[in-house]
């Protein structure tokens, strides 16, 4: 049985749900009850725009309770000045949300995390001043009162004809808010969360999507405000205070900020709960404070995190008992198809993916045998396609921190369909480089052009001109498929707006398809496509790195960056990215590689440059690279009177 | 000159809680939203100890830097240590400063209380002296007093002791001060505990102006982090200037525009600060690291 369960679309149970919601008066709900619903709904559209800006991009904002009050007052304001249309109403203080949005966040999001915090609920402490400012507008103190019933289309909506309205207007939001999540803009959202680093070197703009996400999660609660002023037909001042945004957060805290339907959850839980007597509200603060402690510190992913480990849990407890191979179902992709068992391999059966078609090495072989990447391309079969490389020209960058100088005059060159590699002792300012390329680092001095053209200074700006790179500890977002992850590094191209995600548009469905196709591409050419499905942050280093390929990959980037691509992958994926490596230098792409491996970097690398010390100190082809005594003397410490000359004999002795 | 007076000593208030959230982010890189409560509560103590049970002065200081203290210290036990990340250590402490403001509500009620100025006399005193032409009570001058000085103090403290120097040391890098045999751990809580006993030191000198009421942890909070802002964030000496500022700037606008547009102007000055200079006065721009 549950199988078929399992087998149901996804949106099936919220599509039942919310026709059961907004059909219960017909049921025969008595009007108290209604009214508990209406003003759940009320606050579940609060929460769930906190949830957008707090659970997916990652900012804490505080001023819902404020802008609810912007949209209140001024339905209140239009209704008792003859403009009953409630979609009037709906549509002007869901636009007057999005300016009071977009006015704290725009400063709000400059600084550190809190700064959204404060900047947006100083708004609350606003509010009582500016109901004083206008008390023939708002009615003071005294609250306004003589709203009378809205209508809609010319009919008066009263009793359930509203709360038909207001559930149907709640169900609509949570539609489109769960469109957006699920779309590729929510899959931006989680990557924001997880690294705002990653999220600018996919070509996002972090200060773009978290305004988008802040300013979006005031429009429901301007929408609440008008359904608040309509309920009641009167508009108290006290209904905005410190406790109701202490309450939206608790709220979202007990239902999950991450998630579409917590927002409900929490917002029953407080409606129906304990909460709303009236001998708690003594007690609601304290209660509040106690709740946000524990909630912050046990329910980090709140009750329907909660609920999806349960899930997860049970389902897995399921298969268990089904026949089978259980270590297929602990660890997705593990299929080895040549025999294996000896201890040394066990390695290989940790790790999702490690698949091979070739024997594997005994520990005890030989290892100079096997040049990496030497040995036919085993998997991440399939071709790459033509990639219009472009040519990387770094000319005399300086760069220091304070008393560091990390670059001094380094200029060099990667040309397309040559594999270029940077290496050098620890600390000698490769990575500082790339990230002055990347545009994380502003540079003192010298210049950077990509094909010709300079990429600009930002990251998500270097980025959308065509550099992808990945990072020495790859940063992988929590939450994502791994085919969502790739997907992901195609956000900007091309860019599609919300409203068409939202409306899931033609326009954006085509984009969306040609994502997950690619992304699939581009899994399949690093050899991880059996694991689409698998939980991104859960792949082994190892693995972690080839998806980091794949979605620097996925973008059909002019510039590939590599940093360190290789360590931490075992020999068998060594060989895999050796092999993808030379495939794309075939298909005319332009990589620089950042490599400690000597081997792997002599056997790849068409070009070499040497950095020690901030400057370039050697460059040539790698057969004068090996034998070059500046670089034997710095990159290895050895003198050049020693007449050790094979340096690959050298390597292998260290290890 | 009035006017000055009562801007530069509301404005020491604000300075005080600056330099509460400059201690604890110094330390930790944890912004305590709940620090502005503390001081709240440290006013609570005093008006508790001075109007209701009558203590002796010294007393009313001990209790109140000691119980704030011992919050502050519980709340980096339980609600900062045991939780990672920031946005989760913002809820946390945004829950502690609920917490707070709703025992405070519960203890002592939602009405203003007047915290008497200890004048030695054991009543409320109402001398008034003409500095510089202006008039101003002795707390006002008091508490500019104890701004600067607590302000000079921590940073001469900060760049001259071991102490000091590990905490600037951990505030660059805690991996790097944790191998260098910085007690992390122990430093984090010491900032905590100091933060707590300074806010509830300058509690009996805060409520006499500010009195004490629930909602003030709450503008409180606001006012103290417009100081922080302006001055930048971790600067000991900007969020004191920050705060003077701010405390001349609601004076002002008072007198000129009128009470109820104070925090309007205050908020515009912040999003200003936001917009133009977000790392404030005094602060530096950091470089993101990869």
């Amino acid at each position: 049985m549950l199988p078929t369960i399992r087998r149901l679309p996804g949106w099936l149970l919220p599509a039942v749900l919310a026709v059961v919601l907004v059909g219960l008066p017909q049921l025969g709900l008595d009007l108290s009850t209604q009214r508990q619903i209406e003003l759940t709904c009320i606050l579940a559209l609060l929460v769930s725009g906190l949830n957008l800006s707090l659970g997916y991009a990652g900012e804490l904002a505080l001023g819902q309770a404020a802008v609810y009050a912007v949209g209140a007052y001024l339905s209140g304001y239009l209704g008792t000045h003859g403009h009953t249309d409630i979609l009037l109403q709906l549509l002007a203080s869901a636009a007057a949300a999005l300016v009071v949005g977009l006015i704290t966040g725009i400063p709000g999001l400059r600084l550190g995390s809190w700064s959204l915090a404060m900047t947006s609920f100083f708004l609350v402490l606003l509010v009582p001043d500016l109901i004083a400012m206008f008390p023939d507008q708002t009615g003071g103190r005294i609250g306004l009162v003589g709203l009378g019933f809205p209508t809609l289309f010319g009919r008066e909506l009263a009793g359930p004809d509203y709360y038909l309205f207001v559930t149907a207007v709640t169900v609509l939001w949570f539609l489109v808010l769960r469109n957006l999540v699920t779309s590729r803009h929510g899959a931006a959202f989680r990557v924001l969360r997880q690294s705002p680093v990653l999220a600018a070197s996919t070509g996002i703009s972090v200060y773009r999507l978290k305004l988008t996400a802040y300013a979006m999660g005031s429009v429901p609660a301007g929408v609440a405000g008008t359904l608040f002023a309509n309920l009641d037909h009167y508009i108290s001042p006290t209904a905005f205070d410190f406790s109701l945004a202490v309450s939206i957060l608790a709220a979202s805290i007990l239902g999950g900020s991450a998630s579409v339907y917590g927002a409900l959850v929490g917002a029953a839980i407080m409606q129906f709960g304990p909460m709303e007597s009236t001998s708690f509200q003594k007690y609601a603060l304290v209660v509040y404070g106690a709740f946000l402690i524990i909630g912050g510190v046990l329910l980090a992913e709140g009750l329907a995190g909660i609920m999806r480990r349960l899930g997860r849990r049970g389902t897995q407890l399921l298969r268990r008992r089904q026949p089978g191979d259980q270590r297929a179902q602990r660890e997705p992709g593990a299929q080895q198809e040549a025999p294996l068992g000896q201890p040394g391999d066990q390695r290989a059966q940790r790790e999702p993916g490690a698949q091979r078609e070739a024997p594997v090495p005994r520990p005890g072989e030989q290892r100079e045998q096997r040049e990496p990447g030497e040995a036919s391309v085993s998997r991440g079969a399939g071709a790459v396609d033509a990639i219009g490389g472009a040519e990387l020209a770094v000319h005399g960058i300086s760069k220091r921190f304070s008393g560091l100088q990390a670059l001094r005059d380094v200029s060099l060159s990667a040309v397309p369909g040559q594999v270029t590699a940077l290496i050098g002792p620890n600390g000698s300012g490769k990575t500082t480089l790339l990230n002055v390329i990347g545009g994380f680092y502003g540079a003192d001095a010298g210049s950077i052009t990509v094909g010709g053209r300079e990429p600009g200074r930002r990251p998500h700006l270097v980025a959308r001109a065509g550099v992808a790179r990945t990072f020495q500890t790859p940063i992988v977002p929590a939450g994502l498929s791994v085919l969502e992850a790739v997907a992901v590094g195609r956000y900007m191209m091309p860019y599609r707006s919300l409203v068409s995600a939202v409306l899931r548009l033609p326009g954006y469905r085509r984009v969306r398809a040609a994502d997950l196709r690619e992304a699939r591409h581009a899994l399949e050419l690093v050899g991880i496509a059996d694991l689409a499905d698998a939980d991104a942050a859960a792949l082994p280093l190892g693995t972690r790195r080839l998806l980091e390929v794949a979605c620097a990959l996925v973008a059909h980037p002019k510039l590939l960056l590599l940093d360190e691509a290789a360590s931490g992958l075992d020999e068998a994926e060594i060989d895999t990215l050796a092999g993808l490596i030379r495939r794309i230098r075939y298909a005319g792409g332009t990589v620089l590689l950042v490599e400690h491996n000597f081997r792997l970097v002599l056997s790849l690398a068409d070009h070499i440059h040497v950095l020690a010390q901030g400057q370039v100190i050697a460059s040539g082809p790698p057969a004068e690279i090996e034998h070059h005594p500046a670089v034997l003397r710095e990159y290895l410490g050895v003198q050049p009177d020693e007449r050790i000359s094979d340096l690959a004999a050298l390597q292998a002795e260290v290890r | 000159m009035t006017l000055i007076w009562g801007g530069l000593s509301l404005g020491a208030v604000y300075a005080l809680v600056a330099l509460g959230y400059n201690i604890v982010f110094t330390a930790s890189g944890t912004f305590n939203f709940a620090h502005a409560q503390l001081l709240m509560l440290g006013t609570f103590l005093a008006y508790w100890g001075l109007a209701v049970a009558q203590w002796p002065v010294l007393a009313v200081f001990l209790l109140a830097a000691g119980a704030v203290g011992v919050v502050a210290v519980a709340e980096e036990r339980f609600a900062i240590r045991t939780v990672r990340g920031t946005e989760a250590q913002l809820v946390t402490t945004v829950g502690v400063a609920t917490l707070i403001n709703g025992a405070s509500q519960l203890i002592w009620g939602s009405q203003p209380l007047t915290v008497p100025f200890f004048s030695g006399k054991g009543q409320a005193d109402t001398t008034v002296w003409t500095l510089f032409g202006g008039r101003v009570l002795p707390v006002e001058v008091v508490l500019i007093v104890v701004a600067i000085v607590l302000a000079i103090g921590l940073i001469y403290y900060s760049r001259h002791s071991m102490t000091g120097l590990a905490v600037l040391a951990m505030a660059e890098d805690r991996e790097a001060a944790a191998l260098r045999g910085i007690n992390v751990r122990m430093l984090t809580l010491g900032a905590f505990a100091v933060s707590g006993v300074l806010a509830g030191a300058v509690g009996p000198v805060v409520g006499p102006r500010t009195f004490a009421v629930a909602t003030l942890g709450s503008a409180l909070a606001l006012k103290g982090f417009v100081a922080l802002a302006l001055g930048g964030f971790g600067s000991i000496g900007g969020g004191v200037v920050g705060g003077f500022a701010i405390g001349l700037t609601e004076q002002y606008a008072a007198r000129y525009f009128g009470s109820t547009y104070v925090n309007l102007t205050i908020f515009g000055v912040l999003l200003l600060i936001l917009l133009a200079r977000p790392a404030g006065l005094f602060g530096r721009a950091q470089e993101r690291m990869v």
